[in-house]
């Protein structure tokens, strides 16, 4: 941790006694000689001890009547010396001064600038090294007149160590004329106290809470986009016995939450709310570190429940119906369909084939699920603000999924067959014998799951994120499992599958036929990019799908050519192929959020969503009805075309004066993620209605309807 | 959000090593007794060359005192004879009296027996012993973090105060005789058999000399 003022630090120039442990006669002297300064009025300034140089200064030249000013207790410290901040840790005492000052002269508190660790042996100290301004604010009398001058006489007492401890002690004493004009700034001391300024703690800009375990004490801090930013973390307790002053001070981030653990002090009984300062270092965007102070008043959260595993069954078992339940989900739907027709193709050969296929799809998928979970924890780790969905959010992916679907759909359709040593998630999974086909739909039908929420999932992945990464990804992993789930217990059992229809010319119809869903996804995802990238966007996208095309359309068109030909051509298709990759390179463009992402025939007047738009109409008594969103949300698009759309929806909003917001998280949005957060969410869809009789609003279901909507607005 | 690509690796070796510290950390607070609790049994030899062990004591109260003749605020109740006179009061109650140095060798406060002795004896100190804790085990056991930094057991083996000698945290003398003794406070409550309040203090004084 950087000094305070460290540019400011220099040796006392006339230390030479040569002290090095508590000298009786020293001591003595010290008290005789304070005894002496406090009889006479001489006091010296500064004043010199064995190992401190003192000055009391002033910031301005001369005193106004009845305007306060600042002065200083500078103290020089022997190298490897150190003196006390106000909660000196295990041992120590804080420097202190008692004041004589003029008739109607009042002094503040000291301010003190935020100190260092001072590790002594097992034992851990508060303090400075070097040099130390402690600031105090002198009022002064109104009734002043120009022809006096003023004394301010401060006793001052300070314990200095470093490992042998002193007590010195000095009276300084300040003489400063009387300035009826506005007094200027000295300037000798100007750069010093500039300096001290910016070492005072400041109030903290951000919500915090603590809570205590038998043997730990966390803070939480929720420090918004900023968390990112923050590189460490160190808490000094105002009070003694709240931390163990010596335990090392753990930080973790998560998120917008930055978490600080340390092991308990002695103290049995924790103040509430628990004081202290907390200094953070921080990374700016430009890379330079920074270092800001603050004064910390934590309330008492309620205990945290890292290992409720109650509330982790929980979450495993919604997560495992979510995951069955995303099956039945729009965007799954296409995937698994052809799935199942390769399962009839499978399903009268013997029953150990059709189980390994069952594997090693539920191995697509939760390999799959693993990666994506894996990113996501990293990043936001990270503190990159993200929940599920995130990829959606980034117009590249968008439009690479585009393209893979709409070439997965052009094969389905027998334009081409994916093949040779392109296997793998080609059009011939389905019907191919090889085991990795199944896993690769597995792993297909993950990437295409992402769009959409399944009911129960909201919860469970909420719960996920404010999680250790391990039982974050365990969560996960049962979503996975769920997915897997139907198809891989068809696969183990031989009753289900006999009613399935024997393989025949219909197998290549339904194919074909699914060919059509896939092309509307892709069709779907352009619009998503539009949302996203604006026209340019779009226009990349299908300019991108048509060299997909012409590729595929080139490289087959040559495959009975002449070897010259076929070179020729497959170099051809590959620049085609480059060339749409290139294209996904959208710039994420700074569009206004998509407000229209819902539905253009919207009868609803939606407002943009943000915190404070949300906290100004609760203040007002409206109720407020909040819409959490995005365009590549394919369950959030349905809610909003189902119900909240509707006309009787949108009456019933305005005759009840209901102010409809939305939050639209098509683009990374910080805010949004944090507001999420604040439900246990990681993910869209939310639905909030807040009362104005109630403090917590209403959640409503993943999936509505309009009589649900209807039914909550009645509540009202 | 730029600063992603530094930051992870920052952040996890951060916590790794905090994690890792705190793992091995063994600190003092979390071996500090409890007030209420039984006290932590320990031997150690004292100046004279005798095995001292706490639960033999069992039926006295016990009064611990870490203590460094060199810190200023020993010497303030020393100096006083505030030390001696809580000693020789305690002895009177046949309460039994150890002063513990905790000093390493070579450190302040470190004494061979001779000189511990010697000391007991130019200061006219009463102590019923005086426990030379040279690799700090005691102290670490107890907590002890500040010279003087006392500690009462009960007859029963529990912990009934540990803390401050007194209320007013200075190194001047001069404030001995106005500061609230802690330790009396406490030996009067015992002796009216009234709950020990305060049974926790903020010890001040220098820092133990491990």
């Amino acid at each position: 941790m950087p000094k305070i003022a460290s540019g400011l630090r220099g040796k006392p120039e006339n230390v030479t006694l040569g002290l090095t442990g508590f000298r009786p006669l020293s001591w003595l002297a010290v008290i005789l000689l304070a005894g002496l300064l406090q009889a006479f009025p001489a006091g010296a300034n500064p004043v010199q001890t064995p190992h401190v140089q003192a000055h009391l200064v002033s910031e301005v030249v001369a005193v106004r009547p009845g305007q306060p000013f600042w002065v200083a207790l500078r103290l020089n410290m022997r190298d490897g010396w150190h003196t006390y901040w106000r909660n000196p840790g295990d041992s120590g005492l804080a420097t202190t001064i008692d004041w004589t000052l003029p008739e109607g002269f009042t002094a503040s508190e000291i301010h003190w600038p935020y100190p260092e660790r001072i590790p002594v042996g097992p034992l851990m100290n508060f303090g400075y090294h070097g040099e130390v301004w402690l600031l105090v604010q002198i009022q002064s009398s109104a009734t002043l007149t120009e022809a006096e001058s003023l004394t301010l006489q401060a006793h001052a007492q300070w314990l200095v160590c470093e490992e042998d401890c002193i007590p010195e002690e000095g009276v300084l004493r300040l003489t400063l004329p009387v300035g009826v004009e506005s007094a200027p700034l000295d300037p000798r001391w100007s750069e010093g106290f500039a300096a001290t300024r910016r070492a005072l703690p400041q109030p903290n800009p951000w919500p915090a809470s603590f809570h205590v375990t038998a043997d730990a004490l966390t803070l939480e801090l929720n420090a918004g986009p900023s968390a990112g930013n923050i590189v460490d973390l160190t808490f000094f307790p105002a009070e003694d016995g709240d931390i163990d002053h010596a335990a090392p001070q753990t930080v973790q981030r998560d998120g917008s939450t930055v978490r600080l653990t340390a092991a308990r002090g002695a103290g049995s009984a924790l103040p509430e709310p628990l004081t202290g300062v907390f200094v953070l270092q921080e990374r700016l965007d430009d890379g330079e570190p920074a270092v800001h102070a603050f004064t910390l008043a934590a309330s008492l959260a309620e205990p945290a429940t890292p290992l409720a595993y109650p509330v982790l069954a929980e979450s495993l078992l919604l997560a495992l119906l979510g995951g069955v339940l995303l099956n039945l989900m729009p965007c799954v739907f296409p995937v698994l369909s052809l799935k199942a027709l390769g399962l009839a193709r499978h399903a009268h050969e013997s029953p150990g084939v059709v189980r390994a296929h069952g594997l090693a799809y539920t191995a697509g998928v939760l390999v799959c699920f693993a990666l994506v979970a894996g990113a996501l924890i990293a990043l936001r780790a990270a503190g990159e603000q993200i929940g599920w969905g995130f990829q959606l959010q980034s117009p590249m992916f968008v439009a690479l999924l585009a393209y893979f679907m709409f070439a997965l759909a052009l094969s389905l359709s027998g334009v081409f067959e994916i093949g040779g040593r392109l296997m793998g998630v080609g059009g011939h999974w389905a019907d191919r014998p090889g085991y990795s086909g199944s896993f690769a739909t597995g792993a297909l039908a993950v990437v295409v799951a992402t769009p959409c929420t399944a009911p129960f999932m909201g919860a469970a992945l909420g719960f996920a994120l404010t999680q250790p990464w391990s039982i974050s990804l365990t969560v996960f992993l049962a979503l996975g499992l769920g997915l897997a789930l139907p198809y891989l217990l068809l696969s183990f059992s031989p009753a289900l599958l006999r009613f399935l229809p024997r393989p025949g010319p219909w197998l290549e119809r339904g194919k074909q036929l699914l060919a059509f869903p896939l092309y509307a996804t892709a069709a779907w995802l352009v619009w998503v990019l539009s949302q996203q990238a604006g026209p340019d966007g779009v226009a990349a996208a299908l300019a991108g799908m048509i060299l997909i095309a012409f590729a595929i359309w080139l490289a087959q068109t040559v495959r009975a050519a002449g070897r010259g030909w076929r070179l020729t051509g497959r170099v051809g298709a590959a620049v085609a192929l480059v060339l749409a990759l290139g294209l996904t390179r959208l710039p994420n463009t700074d569009l206004e959020p998509a407000h229209a992402a819902a539905s253009p025939s919207s009868a609803v007047a939606w407002e943009p969503f943000s915190p404070a738009r949300l906290a100004e109409l609760q203040a007002a008594g409206r109720p407020v009805f909040v819409n959490f969103t995005a365009a590549w949300c394919i369950t959030c698009l349905v809610n909003e075309r189902v119900a909240l759309s509707s006309a009787r929806v949108a009456m019933e909003l305005a005759n009840r004066e209901i102010v409809a917001l939305k939050a639209d998280w098509t683009h990374r949005d910080p805010v949004i993620t944090t507001a999420l957060a604040a439900f246990g969410r990681g993910g869209v869809p939310l639905y909030l209605l807040y009362s104005p009789q109630a403090a917590e609003p209403v959640i409503l279901p993943q999936i509505l309807t309009e009589a649900l909507v209807l039914q909550n607005l009645q509540t009202l | 959000m730029s600063k992603a690509t530094t930051m992870p690796r920052a952040i996890v070796a951060l916590t790794g090593v905090a994690t890792l510290t705190l793992a091995l950390y063994g600190g003092l607070a979390q071996a500090a007794p409890t007030v209420g609790q039984p006290a932590p049994d320990f031997t150690v030899t004292d100046s004279n060359g005798v095995s001292q062990q706490l639960s033999a004591q069992r039926g006295s109260t016990v009064i611990l005192e870490w203590t460094n003749h060199d810190c200023p605020f020993v010497r303030k109740h020393y100096d006083t004879d505030n030390m001696q006179a809580l000693q020789n009061d305690a002895k009177a109650q046949d309460i039994v009296w150890w002063s513990v140095i905790s000093s390493a060798p070579g450190k302040q406060g470190y004494v061979s027996p001779a000189e511990a002795n010697a000391l007991t004896a130019s200061r006219n100190a009463a102590p019923a012993a005086v426990l030379l804790d040279t690799d700090g085990k005691v102290g670490r056991l107890y907590g002890a973090r500040t010279t003087p930094h006392m500690y009462i057991i009960d007859p029963e083996g529990t912990l009934v105060y540990m803390g401050g000698i007194d209320d007013n945290p200075s190194a001047n003398p001069a404030d001995v005789k106005t500061a609230k003794n802690y330790v009396r406070v406490a030996l009067a409550a015992m002796e009216n058999g009234q709950a020990v309040e305060p049974a926790s203090t903020r010890p001040y004084g220098c820092s133990v000399k491990y």
